[in-house]
């Protein structure tokens, strides 16, 4: 357990909040026990999280390894940016992480990151997934997966997955998630906005099964609920730990195009960071020792390329994946938006 | 002619009227921030929304307002009904254990029912707006079933002879004299039920139903446009005004008190093959509603530890115990101390009254994550504003959190405090009134003492409220207080429902607990007044 506060004193909360309520003024609990306030001490890295798979035992091995104490929020990643920016320069936070490349560049618009200069992270993320103020540090992809004893010949692109022999057949993510989002995102970049809205269209018209799980999506293939469905990668590997003849098959796609769509996670230095150091020194760690430990916890890529992904990733076998489109996915995600809207995409 | 006594009381009961007006504004506040946004109002977004999903978020809204508020009065009513006028084997326990689904988030029972139904219903039909509907019925029953149950009881068996002996049959009796005088407590279970309903964020998603809540979360994390999803809400906070307006029409002006010494109804025994259904149709809803989810709960939990899944999301029992416990009992306490003044200052019989209590109890008909959205603005202003001492951050403190959940349940301590205080013979209020006693003597002399069980009821269930609550505490919450329910999040954001099952179980423990000392309140409360 990393740095949980637990010392309030409770009667004379209840008292502050009474007050506070009371008055409508400035009361808050004191100071003194210093549960309020920016950071403690210059020894510890606030983070606000939306990715909160298995950080705690990553961000265990940095305090071993640097001695700097971490502490951190878990949110959705819209929350933690709304946060971020009505708190402004009052806010806590040293770094913000995002599950996906889309909630980074919407914090990067609503302008609460730092601009980074930074000779090891330039080194050990490539180009295409990183701007100057956040930095990838994993990959995902999410592949077309198929049901090897009901499909022996799975569609090959997205597109494919609209073919009408998959009437009925097919099971997706609902439009609320950002995967979905990021996927139609990558459609625009890749086909543009009218290709990428046929190609939604087709899906819709499928009479697809929405499953608002990637989980339960690879349990519906696995049961035959249905035979095709597009998910993350990650999700196999967890449920292959648990079941090693998961009857489910991965295929990659656009392997002759652009390459699979591909999604990260990533982490940046706030704009108004009281400890950006701290900040700097934790995601530098990410990027380097701490890039294994971050991408196997998920069963992700790590961002660095010369790093090995886990046994059961690596399993998988090599693939071309679309990192062209991953800083672009933001900008194109309201468009994704208006398409699945407009497409009746539930 | 004006005495001086009269003078005294005017000052006293102008300085109530501030007190409570500056309560209720303050408390406001947030919701009103949300509310101002329509000033601007956004007509690109809404103008698409219309062409593609607002009509089928105001269809499913109504769809699952009108079955769920039907499903519970009917449910709720007629187990209430059978309880209170029927003896069958097991009926006493039956009768507390029906209360128990209160315990049970609407989200938690959705997850278990979705998993258990998927294998046998398939995984299409599964996702349906009827099971949504289902499920929400079977956790909101119990507000009807508490306010219809404890109407019966109020009522004498001298009414209901009264009727039958001009000529009403026991049906026609029940339909035309005993529940006609409940009307007013099932209306106000119903409206409460409306209120989740509408608000609910949670249940919904996991059945692709697609609300209007729903549409709020759905505009503002997918557009970022936080302007159009707080227009979005201000139509559910209309949908839950004219619920509030239809419950005092169906209310009506109507005031029913006893007088004399009450008789309760006459209970009827069951023998044969009734008291065998009226035995299966009671515990099939409880076996439903609550033995099988924690069942199948437990048979989870053994799994998680069996495979030590439990390590991978951060799964600290005492210290998420121990978050949601300081978390319920400190908002608790702060509903509650501000619904008895709200409840004490105010005079219900002056419009401005009413439209202060409207004021205070805004936060109950928006959605969780909308009111946080209000609540961080509102504190991050005041951060900014230079006004708080130095070093003092609202954004993320304690009392900031509690403030959020106080916008959101104060209406739950009102409601039930004004519930309970209002039932207090107002020829007792006169008399203190006439020998000189002040409003807030009167309040704490005579209708607080005769009201403490239904004060106490109304702490209950504010604490079961915030216990269950999410979104607020997952955007407000400190650094170091991860709440049970925050934990449910973090594993079933990741489809790990195995994960989620010993949190979920810690607060369905929580709020049994809660559930029994509600119970024992509410018998005692009916053993003082008869």
């Amino acid at each position: 357990m990393i740095h949980k506060h637990t010392r309030q004193r409770m009667t004379g909360l209840a008292v502050g909040a009474l007050t506070l309520a009371a008055c409508g003024s400035d009361t808050t609990p004191s100071d003194a026990d210093g549960t309020v306030g920016p950071t403690p001490d210059a020894g510890t890295v606030t983070v606000y999280t939306g990715r909160h798979y298995g950080i705690e035992p990553v961000f265990e091995a940095f305090t071993a390894d640097t001695g700097i104490e971490v502490r951190f929020t878990t949110g959705n990643d819209p929350e933690l940016r709304e946060r971020l920016v009505v708190e402004g320069t009052n806010t806590p936070a040293d770094v913000l992480m995002t599950a996906d490349a889309s909630n980074a560049e919407l914090a990067s618009s609503a302008a609460v990151l730092a601009v980074v200069d930074s000779a090891t992270l330039a080194e050990a993320i490539p180009a295409e997934l990183r701007t100057d103020e956040w930095f990838s540090l994993s990959r995902r992809a999410r592949v077309i997966i198929s049901s090897p004893e009901r499909v022996t010949d799975p569609p090959t692109t997205y597109a494919g997955v609209g073919d009408p022999e998959w009437q009925g057949r097919i099971c997706l993510r609902p439009s609320t998630h950002p995967y979905t989002q990021s996927l139609v995102a990558s459609l625009i970049v890749a086909e543009g906005e009218e290709r990428a809205t046929e190609i939604v269209q087709s899906w819709v018209d499928r009479d697809p099964l929405y499953i608002n799980s990637d989980t339960d999506i690879y349990q519906a293939v696995a049961d035959g609920e249905c035979d095709i469905a597009i998910a993350n990668t990650y999700y196999l590997g967890r449920l292959l730990t648990e079941d090693p003849e998961f009857p489910v098959e991965i295929v990659w796609p656009e392997q002759d195009g652009n390459g699979a769509h591909v999604n990260v996670s990533t982490a940046a230095v706030t704009r108004y960071a009281p400890n950006p150091d701290g900040a700097l020194a934790l995601i530098e760690w990410l990027a380097t020792d701490g890039q294994k430990a971050f991408a196997d916890a998920n069963f992700e890529y790590p961002a660095d390329p010369t790093v090995e992904p886990d046994p059961t990733v690596a399993a998988w076998g090599e693939f071309v994946a679309d990192v062209v489109a991953v800083k672009q996915l933001g900008e194109f995600q309201p468009t994704a938006i208006e398409i699945l809207s407009a497409t009746g995409y539930e | 002619m004006t005495s001086a006594a009269t003078i005294r009381q005017r000052t006293r009961s102008l300085s109530g009227s501030i007190v409570t007006f500056t309560i209720a504004l303050v408390v406001a506040i947030p919701v009103l921030v949300i509310v101002w946004s329509i000033v601007q109002p956004s007509t690109d977004v809404w103008r698409e929304l219309w062409a593609t999903r607002l009509p089928g978020m105001i269809g499913d809204t109504a769809t699952l307002l009108v079955t769920v508020v039907a499903g519970t009065v009917v449910l709720g009513t007629s187990l209430a009904w059978l309880v209170t006028a029927y003896q069958f084997p097991g009926r006493g326990l039956l009768g507390s254990l029906l209360v128990a689904p209160l315990a049970i988030p609407g989200y938690v029972l959705g997850f278990v029912w979705l998993d258990a139904l998927q294998a046998p219903l398939g995984a299409r039909q599964v996702r349906s707006i009827w099971l949504c509907a289902l499920v929400l019925t079977l956790t909101l029953y119990p507000y009807v079933y508490l306010f219809a149950r404890a109407a019966f009881r109020e009522q004498s068996q001298r009414v209901v002879d009264v009727a039958r002996s001009l000529g009403c049959s026991r049906t026609a009796a029940f339909r035309r004299v005993v529940l006609p005088m409940a009307r007013p407590s099932i209306a106000g279970g119903a409206a409460l039920v409306g209120m989740e309903v509408l608000t609910d964020v949670g249940t919904v998603r996991l059945f692709n139903v697609s609300t209007v809540a729903d549409g709020v979360l759905r505009v503002w994390f997918g557009t970022g446009d936080r302007n159009a999803a707080a227009e979005l809400s201000v139509l559910l906070i209309g949908v839950a005004l004219l619920l509030i307006a239809g419950e005092r029409l169906l209310r009506g002006r109507a005031r029913y008190t006893q007088s004399g010494t009450t008789v309760g109804l006459h209970v009827h025994r069951l023998s044969g093959s009734s008291a065998l259904v009226a035995t299966v149709a009671g515990w099939s809803v409880f076996a439903t509603a609550v033995a099988i989810p924690i069942i199948r709960l437990i048979a989870w939990a053994n799994e998680a530890r069996r495979t030590s899944q439990t390590t991978t999301v951060a799964g600290d029992l005492p210290f998420h115990l121990l978050s949601s416990l300081r978390m319920a009992a400190v908002a608790t306490i702060a509903c509650l101390g501000l619904g008895v003044l709200l409840v004490t200052g105010l005079d219900r019989r002056r419009a401005s009254g009413a439209v202060v209590a409207r004021l205070a109890t805004l936060g109950y008909a928006v959605p969780g994550p909308v009111v946080a959205i209000g609540v961080l603005v509102t504190l991050a202003a005041l951060d900014r504003s230079g006004w708080l001492p130095a070093d003092w951050i609202l954004v993320g403190s304690v009392a900031g959190l509690v403030y959020a959940l106080v916008v959101r349940f104060l209406a739950v301590a009102y409601q039930g405090i004004d519930a309970s205080v209002g039932k207090v013979s107002p020829s007792m209020v006169a008399s203190a009134r006439t020998l000189g006693a002040g409003r807030f003597r009167v309040a704490t002399r005579v209708e607080l003492p005769l009201a403490a069980a239904g004060v106490l009821a109304a702490a209950v269930l504010v604490a079961i409220d915030t216990l269950k609550e999410l979104p607020i505490t997952l955007l407000l919450r400190p650094f170091g207080t991860e709440t049970l329910p925050i934990w449910v999040w973090q594993a079933t954001s990741e489809s790990l429902w195995v994960q989620a099952a010993v949190p979920s179980l810690a607060i369905v423990a929580l709020g049994m607990v809660l559930v029994g000392v509600l119970l024992w309140t509410l018998e005692r409360g009916a053993e003082t007044v008869s």
